[in-house]
């Protein structure tokens, strides 16, 4: 168990400011990649167990009214099956990107910055999937946030990165408010709730467990329901910022303007995962309402349809990725709000995979090409053969094809949901636009596919001739190919399959498999097949589909690439109402508090032009003052203090 | 000695103070001043002794005692004046203490 604290201290201390720091952090990252297995194989030896080590940080005593049993803040580790899933995920992951952002990033100025960010994001989310309580979850989750923003803002001098980097902090910023919010409440609710005797969940510390079962046990979901549904639905906010869910979606598609390792690592396979991984533990340890499951069914469902329509038309390699993880990230929330966590972890679990695949094998194509349009790019298979195998079986993983990864877990997900239509009717339009959004993700990740890699030539002649990376690039792609192949096999292993039963255990159903219900198989395999179909008769071979001017779809094309109109609507919101408001706050801020801290300032100032000219610097005359002030302290006490004393009659 | 009255006692050492606490307002020589001190401490000193006499017993052992490392401390404290008076004559060539107002702004 000591080992968890191990990865967490290796995480910290990777942060060397060395010109060969990249190789310092991959070692560390190697490391901390060998614990994280070692404690997942561990978990999937002796599943459903709950190592925790805590230790009580502060204390406060019991309070009348505010705090009626007191309140503990609470530092540990938990190792549950859930966060030791996600800490395979972390670490193997972490470790690739590391590896390959050797030779990907090799000609950057501020490579030290780079590293020393990108480790302290890694030691971040180790911490926030091995935190034991809900406040320290959110202070990791803080952590990742900013780490997000300091490598989306990496190429700082490029004003559309400076931009997009704080676009992505803003708006994340909404949903973590609306996580405090969200634990505030839970915490008003809970404060008197948990095991008799022992002072309520929320007094002890927002403890996820007690041991070996989820804390609140039988007293879940007591209490204040329109409350409990109100935190569920602010939970839900902090998760859809991070995870760019609907309506808070925009920041991820710019956050690409960060290096497209940064964009594998952390905007694809973990941080924004944070936000089911939010979801997923807090419907396993607090559980949601049935409207809050609704409510996120909704949101899911929604986004995965609504990103992947805008992935169909954007000519830009990292954006079309970005839309794609933003809709699979849609599929996973579904998952748990349909209250199957295990099921949203498992595709959350190979997504990570497959998905940092498409942004390293794009990564290798950015770095070949030098451009990231695809409708410069071109026959690209010819030069970069691994590249394009890599993309291929990412492709392939997330459109759903078996054998790939991809299949097994949207399968569950689609499955998972089908089994709740019966008692949940209100599900059924979101699982529709869940079941369409797999047909147009196999068409727009081959449409990019064909469009970079099939053909004769790049359409674009100036481009440099193409080349594979060097070594420490195409090694991070073949395991990830390995493992966007046989990640989602991983089901049928007994040990990884007990260990996603075991963490479903608050829920008390178990996930479903891809096999149990092959007619929905078929179909979304059906469906998948024919989203590649189509793109290779669009796009195939070198063509490139025109959509005619005058075309019908011309207006929707449109629609689609200004995404909606979202982020202007954003942009007109923050530009007026904000802006509005912060005129007054300035107003507010000039004449009532700065006048008040002026006024203090001119008196301070007159008074003490007055009192400075008894500074002398005349030893008698201080000695003099001394002794006046020392008269003046007797005649208080000896006349004035025995006066007072007999006026008022104290003792 | 207890059929002596304490106030005179105390009288005393009050009117030492009041000598030492004039002398070191009034004068302006930094070793006037410096004498001017050494009288206010000897009220405190005084001070101890006589009640140490009043209290008697072990206590009152303690008060002559302190009395005696009071001595010693202003012993240390003249040495230091003295130094400082050197030091002020090099640096100003007065002991004035009117002329030496370096800690004003």
């Amino acid at each position: 168990m000591a080992l968890s604290f191990v990865v967490v201290g290796l995480a910290g201390t990777r942060m060397r400011r060395l010109e060969w720091g990249g190789w310092v952090a991959v070692a560390f990252s190697a490391a901390a990649m060998v614990v994280g297995v070692l404690i997942g194989i561990g978990e999937m030896v002796n599943p459903g167990t709950y190592t925790d080590v805590r230790y009580t940080w502060l204390h406060l005593a019991p309070a009348p009214g505010a705090f009626p049993n007191g309140f503990s803040l609470v530092v540990g580790t938990l190792v549950d099956p859930i966060s030791a899933l996600m800490l395979i995920v972390v670490t193997v992951v972490g470790f690739l990107v590391m590896l390959y952002s050797i030779g990907y990033m090799h000609q950057d100025r501020g490579l030290p910055r780079y590293y020393a960010e990108l480790s302290l994001f890694l030691a971040a989310m180790s911490g926030l999937v091995l935190a034991d309580n809900l406040l320290e979850f959110f202070v990791f989750w803080e952590l990742v946030g900013v780490c997000s923003y300091f490598l989306i803002g990496f190429y700082y001098e490029k004003p559309s990165a400076a931009s997009a980097a704080k676009e992505a902090f803003i708006v994340t910023r909404v949903g973590d408010i609306m996580f405090l919010l969200g634990i505030f409440l839970f915490f008003y609710n809970y404060a008197t709730v948990g095991p008799v005797g022992s002072g309520g969940w929320a007094a002890n510390g927002f403890l996820f467990t007690n041991g070996n079962a989820p804390y609140l046990g039988a007293a879940l979901g007591t209490g204040n329901q329109t409350l409990l549904t109100v935190a569920g639905i602010m939970i839900l906010g902090g998760a859809a910022g991070k995870s760019a869910q609907f309506p808070l979606h925009v920041w991820l598609p710019d956050a690409m303007e960060g290096p497209t390792t940064v964009s594998a690592l952390i905007h694809a396979a973990t941080m924004v995962a944070a936000g089911v991984y939010l979801l997923a533990v807090t419907s396993l340890f607090l559980g949601f309402t049935s409207t809050d499951q609704l409510a996120i069914v909704a949101i899911g469902g929604f986004t995965a349809f609504f990103a992947a329509t805008m992935a169909v038309v954007h000519p830009d390699i990292k954006r079309v990725i970005a839309y794609s993880t933003i809709s699979q990230l849609g599929y996973m929330v579904m998952a748990v709000g349909a209250g199957f966590a295990m099921v949203g972890l498992f595709h959350l679990f190979t997504h990570a995979f497959f998905k940092a695949l498409l942004f390293l094998a794009a990564g290798s194509v950015i770095h070949a090409v030098g451009t990231q349009d695809l409708f410069k790019m071109g026959g690209l298979k010819k030069t970069m053969r691994l590249t394009a195998a890599a993309f291929a079986i990412g492709g392939l993983a997330l459109a759903g094809i078996p054998p790939f990864a991809g299949f097994w877990s949207k399968d569950d997900i689609l499955s998972a949901v089908y089994s709740q239509l019966g008692t949940h009717p209100d599900y059924w339009p979101f699982f529709l636009l869940a079941f369409v959004a797999v047909f147009l993700t196999a068409y727009y990740i081959f449409r990019a596919w064909f469009l970079a890699f099939s053909g004769d030539h790049p359409r674009d002649p100036t481009l440099p001739h193409a080349h594979e990376g060097p070594w420490v690039m195409r090694v991070p792609l073949v395991v990830l190919s390995a493992l966007a192949v046989g990640a989602g096999l991983l089901i049928f292993v007994p040990g990884f399959q007990s260990l996603l039963l075991s963490g479903n255990g608050a829920a008390g159903i178990p996930p479903m498999y891809g096999t149990t219900d092959l007619l929905l198989s078929s179909a979304s395999v059906a469906l998948g097949a024919g989203g590649i179909a189509l793109a290779w008769v669009l796009w195939g071979n070198g063509r490139v589909f025109v959509l005619s001017e005058s075309s019908a779809a011309q207006p929707v094309r449109r629609l689609l690439l200004d995404r909606y109109y979202f982020k202007v609507g954003y942009d007109w919101v923050g530009a007026k109402g904000v802006y509005t408001v912060a005129r007054a706050a300035d107003f507010f801020d000039r004449f009532v508090i700065d006048g008040t801290v002026h006024g203090f300032e001119r008196a301070f100032a007159y008074g003490s032009d007055r009192l400075r000219r008894i500074q002398s610097g005349v030893v008698s005359d201080y000695a003099a003052y001394v002794v006046a002030g020392l008269i003046a302290l007797f005649v208080l006490l000896l006349i004035v203090a025995p006066y007072l004393v007999a006026k008022i009659g104290g003792g | 000695m207890t059929d002596l009255p304490i106030v005179g006692f105390v009288g005393l050492s009050t009117a030492l103070l009041a000598v030492g606490l004039f002398g070191i307002l009034t004068r302006r020589n930094f070793i006037l001043i410096l004498i001017a001190i050494e009288i206010a401490m000897n009220a405190t000193i005084l001070n101890f002794v006589y009640f140490g006499a009043f209290s008697g017993g072990a206590g009152g052992l303690s008060g002559q005692a302190i009395a005696v490392v009071l001595i010693g401390f202003a012993a240390t404290e003249v040495a230091v004046g003295l130094a400082i008076v050197l030091a002020l004559n090099r640096l100003k060539g007065t002991i004035n203490v009117a002329q030496a107002t370096d800690l004003k702004l």
